[in-house]
């Protein structure tokens, strides 16, 4: 599975530790995350979601498809 | 623009003193396991009433030590979770695979040696400070 947390994260100029925080989870489980070694649970994608304001889609996505986000941009 | 800091509730902190208890826990099991090893010979002479209270202690501070392991594996997130998950599952792997050759061995007398409780303790202990280490590691 992939995501964009990264470049969220990024946008908004926040640490790793400081999105952590934010999501209730270590440093090293956003890290992983982030990297694609980790696949995080429902719970945790849809708190992700909720601090992004974002649906649960446009942050995570399967490795053979494209992200919503990636798709709206394309069609539109 | 720098967006404003998302609030964070103290997962560090809460882990933080999760281990901090278990720890104390820890060090107070091993104290009651040496109090129930060492009181019979050294401070009470085997007499049973104190052989058996330090038994109890010894038993009490372990189910409490056993608490505190449930609560710092429960308030783990996800990744740590299944870092501990895989390095318990190895643990008890190596233990079921080295233990029970080593005690038929021991009975047949193969090893020229008596194979002890104590032996077994210090692999587990082993084993899980390895892969608990490694887990951390292949995640980081």
């Amino acid at each position: 599975m992939k995501n964009r947390l990264k470049v969220l994260r990024a946008e908004r100029d926040w640490t790793q530790a400081q999105l952590a925080g934010a999501l209730d989870v270590s440093r090293q489980t956003v890290n992983a995350i982030e990297t694609g070694k980790f696949d995080p649970s429902l719970s945790l994608a849809f708190r992700a979601a909720r601090l992004f304001g974002m649906r649960i889609e446009e942050i995570f996505h399967d490795e053979d498809r494209p992200s919503l986000a990636t798709e709206k941009d394309t069609y539109v | 623009m720098k967006q404003p800091k998302p609030p964070g509730n103290g997962y560090q902190w809460r882990i933080r003193m999760n281990v901090l208890r278990l720890f104390l826990w820890n060090g107070a099991w091993v104290a009651a396991t040496a109090l129930m090893t060492f009181g019979p010979r050294f401070f009470w002479n085997r007499t049973l009433l104190f052989t058996l209270l330090a038994v109890s202690l010894d038993v009490a501070v372990g189910v409490g030590m056993i608490l505190a392991n449930i609560k710092y594996i429960a308030e783990l997130d996800e990744l740590q979770r299944k870092v501990q998950l895989d390095s318990m599952g190895i643990t008890l792997g190596v233990a079921l695979i080295a233990g029970t050759p080593l005690s038929v061995m021991d009975a047949y007398h193969v090893i020229p040696f008596h194979v002890d409780i104590a032996y077994l303790l210090i692999l587990m202990s082993l084993t899980f400070a390895i892969s608990n280490l490694y887990g951390t590691r292949r995640f980081r």
